[in-house]
């Protein structure tokens, strides 16, 4: 009897894993640089784990949101709360935090049974205003909008010192975030989700409960934006309510379609795509291109991003994912693909 | 022999020399690397073109007379859209990838409480941060020791504000309308300590960033019988207040913060800005002391456009004295510690463009004193000496 996974070919996950491990080395040796590169690497990893939550709720369940930020910023109060005033160990409060904000998301997911598409967007963004006068207006616990510092992470009696002890703890977690992801989607629950994006009414006559994997899709989002947001704050040792604006929801809600919704591995890709080409690939031609195009210094960053997120909705809608799996057909196929033909 | 061993020991002697020289990071034997963090994407991206502006046409100058110790003085920016996220992501840049002797200019309260964490655990000191939270020269806080401030806080001013008033009229009733954010936390700060000390109570009316209607502030502050208005904002809550009031028939004496000291202020106020007072803690750039006097005078030099010359140009130009004279007084070889260390002998130290400039081991608050301008006739007008 075949398995699940028969038709995946899942040799190169451990080759991947220890590729992911070995690669802080490889960066030692290569530059003087490294903090800063793993600093930056660091933050796509707790990006990443944000948006696969994001996709398991907008990409596989068809629910929009412009209101992720919130969630990183619950989990990351949650758990600056959590460790430096109650006293919580850390090891507790990376499930406690996540559950803080996974309850936020189902509170959040009851409007979802009434409203979709650009109305619950909109939901979802109030949501994210209201969280940030919630974080003002408890200014006792959370430092108000003057923001609070935040400890270093202690798991297990090792003391995260640096980027590069932080950078093993958070790409364990990115692993582990995947796997939890993946064994959802191929799950009867991942199954129900799917069908709700693809049609509710078809959904509903099939006997799927709406509300219930409605709110349990925003519950599960939640808690993997909540996980980001525990691991956020003790990376950052800072937070305050200009980290988490709107724009943030904005720019996950990008690494999702430029990833490509719907796809595990696409929300991973599109998270690394976006942070490595804001702060490594722009800067490096920033100045280049600069003498060809007159734009302000800071502006060009925002012309270089538009231009390239505007070439893969018009030209690779799909987003990476997608590009790579027409790669790998056309190589599976190869040399027999089928020809265009035009018409 | 003897001539030998004389060789050995000069070759020594030069050894140990050499060896001495230990400098920081940043630092050639013909350049000195400062980095700087504006905001060129963000909101104020206005001020993050204009203030590192200023202060690279002091640079120039500097370094057209040969630098400081014979090193050039080079800045690099980079931008934080008022992102404190970027911010860190920027500073871990300066100081990772191109190793900065120091940072300079960082502006943005959250953006600069951000990066705190990365200077205590490099050691690179932040001087001139351009923010006026008074927070920034709390040497308690992680990485104080850093961190030289040179605005006079947003608590100080709300404190010599509240002061004049009352020296004005000792029955004025005072309110103040802020932002509820960090910058309104430091304004009430302010207010909190000048209530205190003076047995009043201030009515405090909150205004959410972005607002651009005052209405319900304004009738509040009238219920209240409100004589004395002082506001938290930059230009366009003050102008927008006062023409609220203007139109309400109401007119009380108007004061604000730092930030609206900017010229705008009366240009956009018209007549419902006349009278209104200001405060700021450096010299104007049409003042005639010697530091607006050489800001002129290089304005003129670089033709430096008429638009850009103003408040925030100059602030660039005023605070990058300060960076100056820090890598002035740190060793001939500078070191990190060389720089704290020559900061903190600055006593009484006049720059030209601030009033008299102290730090120490236990004040890293270099201004502590404010003057007051009026608006009269549509211009600013100095009323007072240095208050403090």
């Amino acid at each position: 009897m075949k398995g699940r996974y028969d038709d995946e070919n899942l040799k190169w996950i451990p080759v991947l894993i220890l590729a992911i491990f070995l690669f802080p080395f490889i960066l030692k040796g290569a530059t003087s640089s490294y903090k800063y590169y793993l600093y930056v690497l660091n933050i796509a990893g707790i990006y990443m784990i944000l948006t696969i939550g994001l996709d398991l709720l907008s990409g596989f369940t068809g629910l929009m949101s412009l209101g992720h930020a919130a969630f990183l910023a619950i989990g990351a109060y949650s758990s600056a709360i959590l460790v430096d005033q109650v006293g919580i160990p850390f090891e507790l409060s990376i499930f406690i935090s996540p559950v803080i904000a996974g309850l936020f998301g189902l509170v959040i997911g009851f409007p979802a049974l009434r409203i979709e598409g650009m109305y619950l967007g909109l939901t979802t963004m109030g949501f994210g205003f209201i969280v940030k006068r919630l974080i003002i207006a408890l200014r006792e616990w959370t430092g108000g909008s003057a923001g609070m510092p935040v400890s270093k992470a202690t798991i297990f009696g090792f003391t995260i010192n640096n980027d590069w002890d932080n950078y093993f703890m958070i790409y364990s977690f990115v692993i582990i975030s995947v796997i939890i992801a993946r064994r959802i989607v191929i799950s009867k629950l991942g199954r129900a989700f799917m069908a709700i994006r693809d049609s509710e009414q078809a959904a509903q006559a099939s006997g799927i409960n709406l509300a219930k994997y409605k709110m349990l899709s925003f519950f599960i989002s939640g808690l993997f934006a909540g996980f980001a947001g525990v691991l956020f704050a003790h990376t950052s040792h800072f937070i305050s309510t200009d980290h988490f604006d709107i724009l943030l929801s904005i720019y996950f809600i990008v690494m999702v379609l430029i990833g490509g919704a719907g796809s595990i591995y696409g929300a991973v890709l599109g998270t690394l795509f976006i942070v490595l080409m804001e702060n490594l690939f722009i800067p490096l031609f920033k100045d280049g291109l600069a003498k060809y195009i007159h734009l302000e210094a800071g502006d060009f960053q925002a012309f270089i991003f538009g231009f390239i997120m505007l070439l893969f909705i018009i030209f690779q809608p799909l987003g990476l994912y997608g590009m790579w799996l027409k790669i790998r057909i056309y190589w599976k196929l190869f040399p027999f693909n089928p020809r265009r033909r035009s018409t | 022999m003897k001539r030998y061993v004389s060789i050995i020991i000069m070759a020594a002697l030069a050894w140990i020399r050499c060896e001495n020289r230990v400098t920081s990071p940043g630092v050639t034997d013909t350049e000195i690397l400062i980095g700087n963090i504006q905001d060129l994407s963000g909101p104020i991206k206005e001020l993050g073109f204009l203030i590192p502006s200023g202060t690279n046409m002091y640079l120039d100058y500097i370094n057209a007379q040969g630098g400081v110790h014979g090193r050039q003085i080079k800045m690099l920016i980079e931008d934080h859209g008022y992102n404190p996220q970027k911010a860190v992501v920027a500073a871990k840049k300066l100081i990772e990838k191109d190793q900065v002797f120091a940072l300079y200019n960082v502006i943005g309260t959250s953006t600069t409480e951000a990066i705190r964490p990365i200077l205590e655990e490099s050691g690179v000191p932040l001087v001139a941060p351009a923010t006026m939270s008074g927070t920034m020269s709390d040497l308690s806080r992680k990485a104080g020791h850093l961190i030289f401030h040179t605005d006079a806080g947003y608590d100080v001013q709300s404190n010599v504000l509240v002061d004049y008033i009352l020296e004005q009229n000792a029955n004025a009733k005072i309110g103040v309308v802020y932002q509820d954010d960090d910058y309104g936390a430091n304004v009430l700060k302010g207010i909190a300590e000048a209530e205190e000390r003076h047995g009043i109570t201030i009515q405090r009316e909150a205004y959410q960033r972005g607002a651009t209607d005052f209405v319900g502030q304004t009738g509040n502050l009238m219920k209240g019988g409100i004589t004395d208005v002082i506001i938290g904002g930059i230009v366009r809550e003050p102008v927008t207040i006062m023409k609220t009031s203007q139109a309400m028939k109401y007119s009380p004496h108007f004061f604000g913060h730092a930030p609206t000291v900017d010229a705008r202020v009366g240009l956009l106020a018209g007549d419902a800005g006349e009278g209104f007072t200001s405060c700021y803690f450096a010299y104007l750039p049409d003042s005639d002391k010697s530091g607006p006097a050489l800001y002129r005078e290089l304005c003129e030099k670089n033709n430096v456009p008429e638009k850009m010359r103003g408040i925030y140009h100059y602030y660039g130009f005023a605070t990058a004295h300060i960076l100056v004279e820090g890598l002035r007084r740190a060793e001939e070889y500078p070191t990190r510690e060389g720089l704290i260390n020559g900061l903190e002998t600055l006593n009484n130290w006049e720059s030209g463009t601030y009033p008299p400039i102290t730090f120490n081991k236990n004040d890293h608050a270099g201004v502590e004193k404010i003057m007051l301008l009026q608006i009269q006739g549509g211009k600013q007008v100095a009323i007072t000496g240095w208050l403090e």
